[in-house]
């Protein structure tokens, strides 16, 4: 058995027991009868449509490549004819998306070369089938290969990181994803990328409350010197690209860039069970499993979908009619709104949040004892009884803005060590000059966590961002640190 | 309730009232709570606000209003009715002038204000010292989270300034009445007023000695040990119950000749003449510390704020027994305790670094004994804060410029 390791950061927040959070259950959601796949996925540039209106294409045929730019294949992910492609908007660019309608049935083509005798295949063979499978498309930054599938290249790694820390309010179990033998499946997985970078070293981090899951994956892991197991605490954001590096590798990410710009690959688990299908049963990325988190939802299970799949197949007839929900991408804290069911599940969708979106007033709200409100602090109820209370989900201002009293919150739970209202303060009266970069706005990793604290409803995260947003504007980027980054010429800058 | 709901809908229609909306809204939200939902990411938010924050200073400064009305009796009440009512028509009408919302904070500064005045303070002067401190200590700054000052403290430096024979000169002590009630000598008072004309800690009492004053235990034992020491007709002054038993059952010490200039005993359970809401020193620990386990307060400030007090008063008075008061008596007379744990920690007007709140703190420990000792104010807690605030400002600029290092953009 590998080693485990416990480790910490400063600031962040433990959320315990939101309710509705979902369950170890894993569902299938089948084969929508139309699919939306965007041409870009992730963080990946636009990739050239290989496809026509009218065509009949097989799920898992790629339907979009480009070899000049940062970018990955992107699949038809079902059976069918592409009925159209167009503009639509996508995280905030104008993105072409093609619309496939399916025949409704569910087998897909499978890669070229695949073996599951996966070691006797050599290294650029894996590499090819990660690069056509689109798994090379993972994490911020995406897996290197000998194809431009990422901003560094496979020589450039040090590190990877492989993580299934849980520390949003809502987002998926790692217990969920690891049932049965995809626990054996992840371990070939990491193998697999070992064998593609061999001079990298391997972490593998999970949440150290999770003892068994933790065991499990040392277990599978055990004999690998290689690879180390280690434990973190549940707080968020523990699982940012950012706090990673610094907690697992004890670096750190120079601010306002990439993990992948000193070395370091960070990847959750289903992007190292995506390497192992595409490796070993040459199943390209057509699907994502995704977690249904809230009260909004009748069940609470994870289920796996095909890519472009709209909302409203997903939730199907699972969800609740007696509130109104609000559903949101990701996050509850810095994720999107999905504002139509219409819009759809892409690669790296791994949860959708319903909350009640509670406009509804509460009697003297403010001096309940509040059992089932969360809290940063000890005031209420449901922070001095710990993690035995369920706490509601819902999107309540709970309390009208307010200037700041300097109450220090947003300074105690930072993770980046800044003082997030001190940082306010000049972007609010518009002061954008160095004194900004002096005091590290750029170092902010755009937790949101100081805006759910403030006791002054004040949107500390935005109002930081859009300083960032100013700053750039004024041509003061984020200083280059003094050592050599790697991968900045291929950068999309 | 369904009746209140609809008046208050009502109300917002009204043409007439349309400038009272400030006042309108904060009912609503009081009774009723927000209809807000967050616009953005963070879609969930915590379930903290200004009113439960604000609300919890006040909880937390029951103790000590029920304590002041234990033993000041019902016109600690009205002082505060009167209080919050001038505080808050000044709130109201910069509410309506600035058309924002109410804010929270002059619910606390209407309170801690009448508590920090002595208990015969007339009506009229609450009132004149609880509106020159909201405008000029608050809504002269922009009103709320801009403020220099703690605005109940600048009401409370006013009135001490303005009308120094009433601020000064009536104290009434507790769970008496009648003119004989009325001294005009808080404890802080007697020790400077007793410490002149005695011979303080001798180690001998020589013949002829009217007065001594004896600050401590140890004083007394090493006095009385000396066989020079003649106490024949001496008056002995003992400050705390330690040094009063030593002295009152000596055999070389006259019958009756000993007293106690103060006991801690008395001091902390508020038996002693001072402000209405800073006599009962227990009530004030048990508030203050309420406050910083809910983290509502910082410890750094009253912490630091405190243990300066007693060290430099430690040492102080073992060179300059004659200027400067003991420790114990020092960190338990007067103001202090209520202004560490509930003034200065202010979160507007302290420090908002961690280093420049022990800065703050271990500044007004330094004044306060300074003031306290050497200048003709008796009280020094309040000056101090007040002029710390004025420094807050400075003392977060340069911990700032210190812990960060320019950048060249
Ligand atoms: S949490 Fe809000 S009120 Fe408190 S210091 Fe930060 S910005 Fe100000
Ligand atoms: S959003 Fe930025 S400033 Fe706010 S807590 Fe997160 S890292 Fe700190």
């Amino acid at each position: 058995m590998t080693p485990i390791k416990n480790r910490g950061f400063h600031g962040g927040y433990r959320f315990r027991n939101f309710e509705a959070s979902p369950l170890d259950k894993l569902a299938a959601a089948g084969v929508p009868s139309k699919v939306t796949i965007s041409l870009m996925q992730g963080f990946s540039d636009e990739v050239a449509c290989l496809v026509q209106p009218g065509v009949q294409v097989k799920a898992g045929q790629i339907i979009g490549r480009d070899d000049e730019r940062v970018s990955s294949p992107v699949h038809a992910s079902v059976n069918g004819k592409v009925v159209k492609i167009e503009k639509l908007e996508y995280l905030g660019s104008e993105v072409a998306a093609v619309t496939i309608s399916s025949d409704g049935t569910d087998g897909w083509q499978a890669l070229q070369g695949y073996s599951a005798r996966w070691d006797s295949l050599t290294a650029e063979q894996i590499e090819t089938l990660i690069y056509l499978s689109g798994a090379s498309g993972a994490g911020r930054s995406g897996i290197p290969t000998r194809f431009k599938s990422s901003i560094i290249s496979c020589d450039d790694v040090e590190e990877v990181i492989i993580h299934g820390v849980e520390s949003e309010m809502y987002g998926p179990l790692s217990g969920a994803l690891l049932t049965g033998d995809c626990l054996s499946k992840f371990a070939d997985g990491v193998k697999i990328l070992r064998k593609m970078l061999p001079k990298a070293g391997f972490h593998v981090a999970m949440n150290a409350e999770r003892e068994s899951l933790i065991a499990g994956v040392s277990d599978a892991l055990s004999g690998n010197d290689w690879v180390e197991v280690c434990g973190l605490q549940s707080r968020y954001p523990a699982d940012y690209d950012e706090v990673l590096v610094s907690t697992v590798l004890g670096r750190s990410v120079p601010a306002g860039h990439l993990a992948a710009h000193i070395g370091v690959i960070v990847l959750d688990i289903r992007d190292v069970l995506s390497v192992y299908e595409a490796v070993v049963e040459g199943k390209p990325v057509i699907e994502r499993t995704v977690a249904l988190c809230g009260p909004g939802f009748t069940e609470n299970p994870h289920v796996r979908v095909r890519i472009g799949t709209p909302l409203e197949h997903v939730i199907g007839g699972n969800l609740r009619a007696d509130k109104a929900w609000r559903f949101l991408r990701n996050s509850a804290l810095t994720g999107e709104r999905f504002l139509e069911m219409t819009q759809t599940i892409d690669r790296n969708c791994d949860a959708v949040i319903a909350v009640h979106e509670n406009d509804g007033r509460e009697m003297f709200a403010f001096v309940q004892p509040g059992p089932r409100k969360d809290s940063y602090t000890p005031t209420f109820l449901s922070a001095i009884l710990g993690g035995k209370l369920t706490k509601r989900g819902e999107t309540n201002l709970h309390g009208e803005e307010r200037p700041c009293i300097s109450c220090g919150f947003c300074e105690e739970v930072c993770p980046a060590g800044l003082i997030p209202h001190h940082l306010f303060h000049y972007v609010e009266r518009n002061i954008i000059d160095e004194t900004l970069l002096r005091f590290k706005i750029y170092d902010c990793i755009d937790c949101n966590l100081c805006a759910y604290v403030c006791p002054s409803k004040i949107t500390l995260g935005r109002h930081i961002k859009s300083g960032k947003d100013k700053l750039i504007n004024e041509g003061l980027t984020c200083p280059r640190p003094p050592f050599a980054l790697k991968g900045t010429g291929t950068q999309k800058d | 309730m369904k009746a209140v709901r609809s008046l208050l809908d009502k109300l917002y229609t009204v043409p007439q009232l349309a400038r009272f909306k400030p006042v309108i809204g904060a009912a609503d939200a009081i009774l009723y709570g927000t209809n807000e939902t967050t616009h953005a990411a963070p879609h969930v938010v915590d379930n903290i606000d200004i009113k439960r924050y604000m609300s919890l200073v006040i909880v937390a400064l029951l103790p000590a209003v029920a304590a002041a009305f234990f033993l000041f009796g019902w016109r600690v009440i009205a002082i505060i009715m009167v209080s919050y009512m001038a505080g808050g028509a000044v709130e109201v009408i910069f509410a309506i002038i600035r058309k924002h919302d109410i804010h929270e904070g002059f619910l606390i500064t209407g309170l801690i204000f009448p508590l920090v005045l002595p208990p015969t303070t007339p009506l009229w002067v609450v009132a004149v010292g609880v509106v020159f401190g909201t405008m000029f200590g608050k809504e002269m700054f922009g009103g709320t989270g801009r403020n220099i000052f703690n605005p109940a403290l600048v009401g409370r430096l006013f009135i001490t300034i303005a009308f120094p024979a009433i601020m000064t000169m009536n104290w009434q002590t507790p769970f008496a009445s009648g003119p004989e009630a009325i001294t005009t000598a808080t404890p802080l008072t007697t020790f400077k007023s007793t410490a002149q004309t005695s011979t303080i800690n001798p180690s001998v009492v020589e013949a002829g000695t009217e007065q001594v004053l004896f600050t401590n235990a140890g004083a007394v034992k090493k006095a009385t040990q000396n066989p020079q020491s003649e106490f024949a007709g001496v008056q002995v002054y003992c400050m705390g119950d330690a040094a009063y038993e030593k002295a009152a059952h000596h055999r070389r010490i006259e019958e009756g000749k000993a007293s106690r200039l103060v006991s801690y005993g008395d001091l902390l359970i508020g038996k002693e003449p001072g402000s209405m809401g800073e006599t009962c020193r227990l009530a004030i620990l048990a508030g203050g510390l309420l406050l910083i386990g809910l983290r509502v307060s910082n410890w750094r400030i009253p912490v630091s704020y405190m243990t300066t007090v007693f060290i430099f008063a430690a040492v102080g008075s073992h060179f300059l027994p004659a200027k400067i008061a003991p420790p114990m008596f020092q960190v338990l007379a007067g103001g202090l305790l209520f202004g560490a744990m509930f003034m200065a920690t202010d979160p507007i007007t302290s420090p908002f670094t961690k280093a420049g709140k022990y800065i703050f703190g271990i500044s007004c420990g330094v004044l306060t004994v300074l003031i306290r000792s050497f200048s003709g104010y008796v009280e020094g807690v309040m000056f101090s804060i007040v002029i710390m605030n004025a420094f807050t400002p400075l003392i977060d600029q340069m911990v700032l410029m210190f812990k960060y290092r320019p950048v060249k953009a």
